[in-house]
C-alpha cells in the first residue's frame, strides 16, 4: 500500500513539472534494464529508442529483476522501464524510503493477473470459467504432493503466494505448489497442453503464452479494497482474499539522480506510456515468430510515430 | 686443538613439551639413561639423547647405526634442520644453537654442505641449476655461477650432462648431482646422510671410491651417516655407533672391530673379516730382543693383516714390521695371527 | 542358559552398538512423549534466536563500513574486465579459433587440436559468440583473482601450521555456502554488475586452488626441502625457487579444478545480469521453455568447459610439447581463411546453424511428453507415493485410499513396530547388535518421516554417529552446529531439504556404486559411462531443470531427479576407481586361495575400497546440497527456497542464515563420512 501511495505522489510532481528541459550529459550513455522477460525487452527498448531520438546515449544493461534496485540506487542502472507491483522486490521500497531511487509513474499498460488454465481443462471441470465449478473438479487436480486438494501451481516464492491466498480465501480445495522460475510455469503449461493433462495456475497477461497456449482466466469476484481488508466482505465471510486480484500497476523507476543528470531524458522516460494493444503484438513476432528485438521495435517506431514523438518533442524543445 | 665440529650435551626430544619436559629432567641431574627412560614414560620420544662428538678439522667421522637408532636426527640436528631440544652445537668455536635464522642461512651458504640419501635434487631444475643453486641463493648471475660450477660437474664426472633434468639420470649419476650440489658452496664441514644407501652394490663401491678421491683433494670434515659397517669401516677416520638414540662408542675402525663396548657393536662387528681392517701395528709386539731373522716377508705397520698372512704363513718365527721409513718397529708371531682373526664366539 | 550369559557380553560389545542403542533409547521415548510434550516434534517459536535479524542487521552494519573499500576495488576490477571484453569481441572469431586450436597442437598434439578447432567452431556456428567471449572475459579476471587468493591462502595454512585446521574450516564453508546466499551482501558491496560474478566465482574457485597448494607444498619430498635449506636459501627462496615449483604438478591439477569451478560459478552469478553473457542466454530460454535452445546454449558451456579442461589438464600431465612450428601453421591457415572470408562473413550473432537442430530437439521432447504422457505420470506417482512421501512424512501420514488403495491405522503402525522389534531382535540374538539399532532406528524414521522426526532423536542419531566415526569431538561439533539450526528457527526448512538430499543421496549410492561396480568389471561398460559422467559434470546446473521439467513438472519428484543427476557422478566415479585400483597381490592372493571371481570381488576388493567409496559418497552428498539451492527453481521447499527468497527480497540476513543452514547440514554429512571413511582406511592400514 505504502509503495503505492508514493507512487501516486511522485506521479503527481512529473506532471507539474512537465514542459521543455535541459538536455544535461548528452556524452554520458543512460543505462536502461534489460530483465528477464520479452515484455519488458519490448517496453525498455521503445522508451531507449525514443531517448535516441531525443539525441541521448543510451545503453542496455542486462540485469536480475529482483535484484537490480540497489544498482539503481548507486546509479549504475538509471531506469527500469517496466516494474510490476503485484511482483516487486521489497528491496524496491527500501530504496526508495532510501532516496537513491524514484518512480517515474505509470507504464499504463493494463496488466491483469488471475488464476488461468488452458482451454483443453474446460472439458476436465465443467463449468469453468466461473470459479465455484473448481469446487467440485478440485480432485480432477489433485496429485501426488497435493493429496487429496488439488494442485494449483503458483508463482515462484520470491513473487508472493497470491494463488495460495484466493485459494484459502475462496475456500478452494486447492494447494498451491510454487514454481520456483518463470520457466517452470511455462513448461507446466507447455506439458500441460501435450499430454491434454489438467492444470490450474497462477498467470498473468500480457504474456506472449496467454495465446501460444491459449490460457482462460477463471472469472473471480471482481475485488475491491474490502475485499482484502474485511473478512465479511465476498462470497467467503471467513476470510479475506476472496476475489480477484487486485489490479496490477505497471511503473517506472529511475536512479534518483537522473533528473539532474539528464533532465529532458528524465521528463520523457515519466511522460512514456505503452498500450498492452502496442506491446502484444510485438511480443508475438519476437517470441512466436523469431523476430530479434531491436527490429521489431524499430519497426513499430517508424509505423508509430504519432504515439511517441509528441513525448519527445515535448521535452526536447 | 680447536674442533671443526662438537656437540655437547646435544638433546633431540618428539612430542608436546618436549623442550619443558627435557629441562625438568634435566634439573634432577640424573643420569641420561634415566632421563631418556622418563621422557618415554611419558609419551615423548628422546631420538637423540646426550649426544657429545668432537670432530677434527679434516677428519672422516661417520656415525653408523641401525635404522630408527636417531643417527639421522642426530645430523639433522647439527645442521639445524630440525630444532635441537637441549644442548650445544659448536662448529669452529660457535654455538649454532643460538645463531639467528639469518646467521644460520649465512653459515649453511658458506660452512656447509649436505648431501641426501635419496638425493633431494629440485625436479624442476637441470643438473647445472641443481648443481648451481646454492650460488642462485646468495645472489650470483647465471653466467657467474654456471662458470664456478662447471669444474665441480667435471669433479663428479657429470660432464656433458649439464642440461639434463634429474628423472633422466640413473640413480648413481643423481647422487652425483647431490654431491656437487653440496659442494658448490665454499663447504668446510660436509654432511652426508647415507648419501650411498639407495644405489646398487657396484655403483656404491664405485662412488664410495670417488668419495674418497674427492676427500683427498678437498680434505673437508666430513660427517657421513650410513648403516652399513663395511662402508663405515672403508671409509672412517673415527666412527661413532648409535644405538636407540644414545651413542654407544666412538672409536678407530679398528677399536670398534677388536674391542666393541657391548653386543651391539659386537653384533655389527661379527660379520668383518677382520684381517682385512686391522693393521699390523694394532697386534705388533715389542722386541724385546726377539732374534730377527733378515730376509723372509717385509711388512710394515700400514699393512692388513690379511696382506701380512698372505706372505708369512710359512714362517714360525717373529717377523719384524717397519714404519714408514724403514726402521723396524716391532714384531708379530704368525701364530698370534689365528688368534687375532678369530671369530668371537 | 548360555544366552542369557552371553548377552550382556554381546550387548556391551561395541561402540556402535551403545551408540545404537542410546540413539533407540531417545526415539522410543519421543514417541511415546510425542502426544503430551508437542515441543518434542515442533521446536516452539518463542524458543528462537532471531538470528536472521541479528545476522541482517550485523552484517548491514558491517557491510557498510566496508561498501566505499569494496566499492574501489570493483571499480579497478573493471578495467581488466573492460579489456579482456574488448580484447575477445574484438579478435575476429575465426583468429581466435585458429589460436586456441595452435595451442591445442602444442600443448596435445593432433587431438587437441581438433577439440579446440572444432569446439570453438561449435560456438561460433551457434551464434552466441559474442555471449561466450563476454563469459569467457569473466572467467580470465576471476580466474587470476582466484589463483593468487588459493595460493596465499595455502600457503598461509602451509607455513603456519597452528591455522591450517581453521583455515581448512573456511574451505569448507566457502565451498558449501550456496552462492546465492551470498549475492546480496556482494551486491551490496561491489555495487551491480558483473564484478560481483567475478568475485562471487573467484570465492568459489579459490578453495580448490588452496587444498592443491598445499596437499602440493606437503608432498615435496623431505629431502628436496632440505636440500632448499641446507643450500642456504632463505624462506621466501626455499618457496618460491623450490617448493612451489616442485609442486607445479599438484598446483596445475589446482588451476585447472580452480577454472572449472569458476566457470559453472560464472553461470550461476548470471542470475544477477549486467553482461549479457552465456548463462543470462541460458535463463532467457529457459524462461521461455524454450529446451532446445536452452540445450543448445547449455552445451556452449559444455563445450567451452571441455575444452578448457582438456587443454589446461594436458598442461598439468603431459611432459611432451609437440612443434609449434605446426601450431603457427594451424594458425596461418586460420588467418588465411579469415582473409579470403572476410568480405562474405555475417556478424556472427546472424550465425546460426543449429538452431534447426535445436528446434527439431525442442519439438522431439515435446512429441515425447505427448506420447508417454500417461507413463510419466504414473512413474512420477509410483516414485512418490512408495518412496518419496512415506520418506518425509511418514507411512503414518503417506498410507492413504488415494495413494496405496487402504489407510494407515494405529493398529498398523503397532503391528510395523512389533515385526520391527522382531526383526531387530533376531538380528540381535545372532550377534548382530548394532545392525539392530540401526534398523530400529530405520523403523522410526520410515514411520515418522524426515520432516517429522522428533529433533531429539535427530541429535541423538547425529552425536551416536559423530561418536562412533571419531570420538566426541566430532559428535560434539554436529550436535553443536545443528543446535544453531534449531534455535535460529530454520529447522522445518532444513528438515525438508534434508530429506530431499537424503532421499538423493540414498539412490545416487545405491545406483551410482552398482554402475561404478559395473564399469569396474566391464571396461565396456566404463567407455559408455565415463563421457556421460563427463557431460553430467560439465553441463550447468541449470540445464539439467529442463528436460525434467517437461516431463515430470514442478515438483519434488523432478527436483529429486535433477539432483539425482548431477550428484550421483562421483559416486560412479569413485566406486569404479577403488576397485579398480585395488592392488594386484591381492587379487593374486584372493586367485591362488581358490576365490571365485564373485568372492574376491566380495571379500577382498571391496572392503579394501571402501575408503574410496567412502569419499565418492562424501562428494556424492556435497554435490546434492549445491543442486539442491538449483532445484528451487522447479519449485523445492525447504532451505533452497528461502535462499531465493532472500535473494529476491535482498534479504542479508535470511539469505546468509538459509545459506548456513544449509552448509552446516552438509559439513555436518560430510564430517561423518570422512570419520568413518578414515576409521576404515586405518583398519586398513593405508
Amino acid at each position: 500500500m505504502k509503495r503505492i501511495i508514493l507512487g501516486g505522489v511522485s506521479a503527481l510532481a512529473m506532471t507539474a513539472s512537465a514542459g521543455a528541459a535541459e538536455m544535461g550529459a548528452v556524452d554520458e550513455p543512460i543505462k536502461l534494464a534489460i530483465n528477464e522477460w520479452t515484455g519488458q525487452h519490448i517496453s525498455t527498448h521503445v522508451a531507449g529508442q525514443m531517448l535516441s531520438a531525443a539525441g541521448y546515449k543510451v545503453e542496455y544493461v542486462t540485469a536480475g529483476y529482483m535484484n537490480m534496485y540497489q544498482a539503481m540506487a548507486d546509479g549504475d542502472i538509471h531506469a527500469a522501464l517496466e516494474i510490476w507491483s503485484s511482483n516487486v522486490s521489497e528491496d524496491y521500497a527500501k530504496q526508495v524510503e532510501a532516496g537513491g531511487v524514484v518512480e517515474l509513474g505509470d507504464l499504463e499498460l493494463a496488466a491483469k493477473e488471475g488464476i488461468a488454465y488452458p482451454a483443453h481443462v474446460a472439458e476436465m471441470c465443467p463449468g469453468l470459467p466461473a470459479w465455484e465449478a473448481l469446487q467440485a473438479c478440485a480432485g480432477n487436480f489433485a496429485t501426488a504432493e497435493t493429496l487429496p486438494a488439488g494442485r494449483l501451481v503458483d508463482y515462484p516464492a520470491d513473487w508472493g503466494t497470491p494463488g495460495a491466498d484466493r485459494m484459502t480465501g475462496l475456500g478452494l480445495p486447492f494447494k498451491a505448489v510454487p514454481a520456483g522460475s518463470e520457466g517452470a510455469l511455462i513448461a507446466e503449461l507447455r506439458a500441460s497442453t501435450e499430454k491434454k493433462s489438467p492444470l490450474l495456475i497462477t498467470f498473468w497477461q500480457p504474456h506472449w503464452a496467454m495465446s501460444a497456449y491459449d490460457v482462460q482466466f477463471v472469472d473471480l469476484p471482481v475485488g475491491e479494497d474490502a475485499c482484502f481488508n474485511d473478512p465479511a466482505w465476498g462470497p467467503n465471510p471467513n476470510a479475506v482474499n476472496d476475489c480477484d486480484f487486485a489490479p496490477t500497476r505497471i511503473f517506472k523507476g529511475a536512479w534518483a539522480g537522473m533528473e539532474e543528470k539528464w533532465p529532458a531524458a528524465f521528463e520523457i522516460l515519466s511522460n512514456y506510456t505503452l498500450d498492452v494493444a502496442d506491446q502484444q503484438p510485438m511480443m508475438g513476432a519476437i517470441d512466436v515468430d523469431g523476430g530479434s528485438v531491436e527490429e521489431v521495435v524499430s519497426g513499430w517506431m517508424s509505423e508509430n510515430e504519432s504515439k511517441w514523438k509528441p513525448v519527445v518533442d515535448a521535452a526536447v524543445n | 686443538m680447536a674442533h671443526a665440529v662438537e656437540t655437547r650435551g646435544l638433546w633431540q626430544v618428539f612430542g608436546g613439551n618436549a623442550k619443558s619436559s627435557l629441562e625438568r629432567e634435566l634439573k634432577t641431574g640424573a643420569a641420561s639413561d634415566d632421563v631418556a627412560s622418563v621422557l618415554k614414560e611419558q609419551g615423548l620420544i628422546p631420538a637423540v639423547q646426550d649426544a657429545n662428538i668432537a670432530v677434527a678439522p679434516g677428519e672422516l667421522f661417520v656415525i653408523m647405526g641401525l635404522s630408527g637408532s636417531g643417527k639421522s636426527t642426530l645430523i639433522r640436528s647439527i645442521s639445524r634442520l630440525v630444532e635441537p631440544t637441549a644442548g650445544e652445537v659448536i662448529m669452529q668455536g660457535e654455538d649454532l644453537l643460538k645463531a639467528s635464522k639469518s646467521r644460520m642461512t649465512e653459515l649453511r651458504r658458506t660452512k656447509m654442505g649436505m648431501v641426501f640419501q635419496h638425493f633431494g635434487l629440485f625436479p624442476h631444475m637441470s643438473v647445472i641449476d641443481n648443481v648451481a643453486f646454492p650460488l642462485k641463493v646468495r645472489g650470483l648471475k647465471r653466467k657467474e655461477r654456471h662458470a664456478k660450477v662447471r669444474e665441480i660437474i667435471e669433479m663428479v664426472g657429470l660432464a656433458g650432462r649439464e642440461e639434463a633434468y634429474p628423472r633422466e639420470l640413473s640413480g648413481g649419476q643423481r647422487q652425483r648431482v647431490g654431491i656437487a650440489r653440496s659442494l658448490a658452496g665454499d663447504c668446510e664441514v660436509w654432511m652426508l646422510d647415507e648419501p650411498f644407501s639407495a644405489l646398487d652394490p657396484l655403483i656404491r663401491r664405485q662412488l664410495q671410491d670417488e668419495f674418497l678421491s674427492i676427500q683427498e683433494k678437498l680434505k673437508t670434515t666430513i660427517l657421513f651417516i650410513t648403516h652399513d659397517i663395511q662402508e663405515a669401516l672403508k671409509l672412517a677416520d673415527r666412527i661413532a655407533i648409535m644405538r636407540d638414540g644414545r651413542i654407544v662408542q666412538i672409536g678407530t675402525p679398528t677399536e670398534i672391530v677388536l674391542n666393541p663396548v657391548d653386543d651391539y657393536v659386537r653384533d655389527f662387528a661379527r660379520d668383518v673379516p677382520k684381517g682385512r681392517h686391522m693393521t699390523l701395528d694394532e697386534v705388533m709386539e715389542p722386541i724385546n730382543g726377539a732374534a730377527l731373522s733378515e730376509g723372509g716377508p717385509q711388512l710394515s705397520t700400514s699393512m692388513t693383516l690379511e696382506d701380512a698372512l698372505a706372505g708369512c704363513a710359512m714362517s714360525f718365527e717373529p717377523i719384524p714390521v717397519r714404519d714408514g721409513d724403514g726402521k723396524v718397529v716391532g714384531v708379530v708371531r704368525p701364530e698370534l695371527f689365528a688368534r687375532a682373526l678369530g671369530s668371537d664366539t | 542358559m548360555s544366552l542369557t550369559q552371553d548377552l550382556p557380553r554381546r550387548l556391551s560389545a561395541s561402540r556402535g552398538t551403545r551408540a545404537g542403542l542410546l540413539v533407540l533409547a531417545v526415539g522410543i521415548v519421543c514417541l511415546l512423549l510425542e502426544q503430551s510434550l508437542p515441543w518434542l516434534s515442533i521446536w516452539p517459536a518463542e524458543w528462537t534466536v532471531p538470528t536472521t535479524q541479528w545476522i541482517g542487521d550485523g552484517l548491514g552494519a558491517v557491510l557498510d563500513a566496508l561498501k566505499p573499500a569494496m566499492r574501489a576495488v570493483s571499480a579497478v576490477l573493471e578495467y581488466p574486465m573492460a579489456g579482456a571484453n574488448w580484447l575477445l569481441n574484438t579478435i575476429p572469431p575465426v583468429l581466435l579459433i585458429g589460436l586456441v586450436a595452435a595451442l591445442g597442437w602444442y600443448l596435445g598434439g593432433a587431438l587437441m587440436a581438433a577439440l579446440g578447432f572444432f569446439g570453438l567452431l561449435f560456438v561460433l556456428g551457434s551464434g552466441y559468440w559474442s555471449e561466450s567471449m563476454n563469459t569467457l572475459a569473466l572467467v580470465f579476471v576471476s580466474v587470476p583473482l582466484a589463483l593468487v587468493l588459493g595460493l596465499s591462502i595455502g600457503i598461509l595454512a602451509y607455513e603456519v601450521p597452528r591455522v591450517k585446521a581453521v583455515v581448512q574450516g573456511v574451505l569448507d564453508v566457502m565451498q558449501t555456502v550456496p552462492t546465492f546466499a551470498y549475492l546480496t551482501p556482494l551486491l551490496v558491496l561491489f555495487g551491480f554488475g558483473p564484478v560481483v560474478g567475478l568475485i562471487a566465482s573467484a570465492i568459489y574457485a579459490a578453495p580448490p586452488m588452496a587444498r592443491n597448494v598445499l596437499l602440493g607444498l606437503e608432498r615435496v619430498e623431505d629431502e628436496v626441502k632440505e636440500a632448499a635449506v641446507m643450500s642456504g636459501g632463505t624462506r621466501l627462496q626455499q618457496l618460491f625457487l623450490v617448493e612451489l615449483p616442485a609442486a607445479m604438478t599438484q598446483l596445475l591439477v589446482g588451476i585447472n579444478q580452480c577454472l572449472m569451478a569458476a566457470l559453472s560459478m560464472v553461470i550461476i552469478a548470471a542470475v544477477i545480469g549486467g553482461f549479457n553473457d552465456i548463462g543470462w542466454e541460458v535463463l532467457l530460454t529457459m524462461r521461455k521453455a524454450q529446451f532446445g535452445q536452452a540445450f543448445l546454449a547449455g552445451l556452449v558451456i559444455v563445450v567451452f568447459a571441455i575444452v578448457i579442461d582438456r587443454l589446461s589438464r594436458a598442461l598439468a600431465t603431459e611432459r611432451r610439447r609437440y612443434d609449434w612450428r605446426i601450431g603457427a601453421g594451424i594458425f596461418a591457415a586460420c588467418a588465411l581463411i579469415y582473409l579470403v572470408t572476410l568480405s562474405s562473413m555475417p556478424p556472427v550473432a546472424e550465425l546460426a546453424w543449429f538452431d534447426g537442430a535445436a528446434a527439431s530437439v525442442d519439438q522431439s521432447v515435446g512429441e515425447f511428453t505427448r506420447q508417454n504422457g500417461a507413463g510419466l505420470d504414473s512413474l512420477k506417482n509410483s516414485a512418490m507415493f512408495y518412496m518419496l512421501l512415506p520418506l518425509r512424512i511418514g507411512l503414518d501420514q503417506a498410507v492413504l485410499p488415494f495413494t496405496w488403495g487402504f489407510q494407515w491405522t494405529p493398529a498398523m503402525s503397532a503391528w510395523f513396530f512389533l515385526a520391527a522389534a522382531v526383526i531387530a531382535g533376531a538380528a540381535a540374538l545372532s550377534g548382530r547388535t548394532t545392525l539392530a539399532t540401526v534398523l530400529g532406528c530405520l523403523a522410526i524414521i520410515l514411520e515418522t518421516g524426515v520432516a517429522n522426526l522428533p529433533w531429539p532423536f535427530l541429535l541423538a542419531g547425529v552425536a551416536g554417529l559423530g561418536w562412533v566415526a571419531g570420538g566426541w569431538r566430532l559428535a560434539f561439533f554436529g550436535v553443536g552446529l545443528l543446535s544453531l539450526i534449531l534455535l535460529a528457527g530454520l529447522w522445518d526448512r532444513a528438515m525438508l531439504s534434508l530429506y530431499l538430499s537424503g532421499a538423493s543421496v540414498i539412490t545416487c549410492a545405491l545406483v551410482g556404486g552398482a554402475l561404478g561396480l559395473w564399469a569396474a568389471l566391464s571396461k565396456t561398460a566404463w567407455l559408455v559411462l565415463q563421457p556421460i559422467c563427463d557431460m553430467l559434470q560439465t553441463i550447468p546446473l541449470f540445464v539439467f531443470l529442463i528436460p525434467v521439467l517437461m516431463f515430470f513438472q514442478i515438483g519434488e519428484f523432478s527436483a529429486f531427479l535433477a539432483i539425482c543427476a548431477y550428484a550421483i557422478v562421483p559416486m560412479i566415479r569413485y566406486t569404479r576407481h577403488g576397485l579398480v585400483t585395488t592392488p594386484p597381490e591381492l587379487m593374486e592372493a584372493a586367485q591362488a586361495s581358490g576365490a571365485t571371481t564373485w568372492q574376491s570381488l566380495r571379500d577382498v576388493r571391496f572392503p579394501y575400497a571402501v575408503p574410496t567409496i567412502l569419499l565418492g559418497l562424501n562428494q556424492t552428498i556435497l554435490y546434492a546440497f549445491s543442486m539442491l539451492v538449483i532445484a528451487a527453481l522447479i519449485g523445492t521447499t525447504g532451505l533452497g527456497q528461502s535462499i531465493y527468497l532472500a535473494l529476491g527480497s535482498a534479504d542479508v540476513g535470511l539469505g546468509i542464515a538459509a545459506g548456513s543452514a544449509m552448509a552446516i547440514l552438509a559439513l555436518v554429512a560430510d564430517r561423518l563420512v570422512q570419520g568413518f571413511a578414515k576409521a576404515q582406511r586405518e583398519a586398513l592400514g593405508l
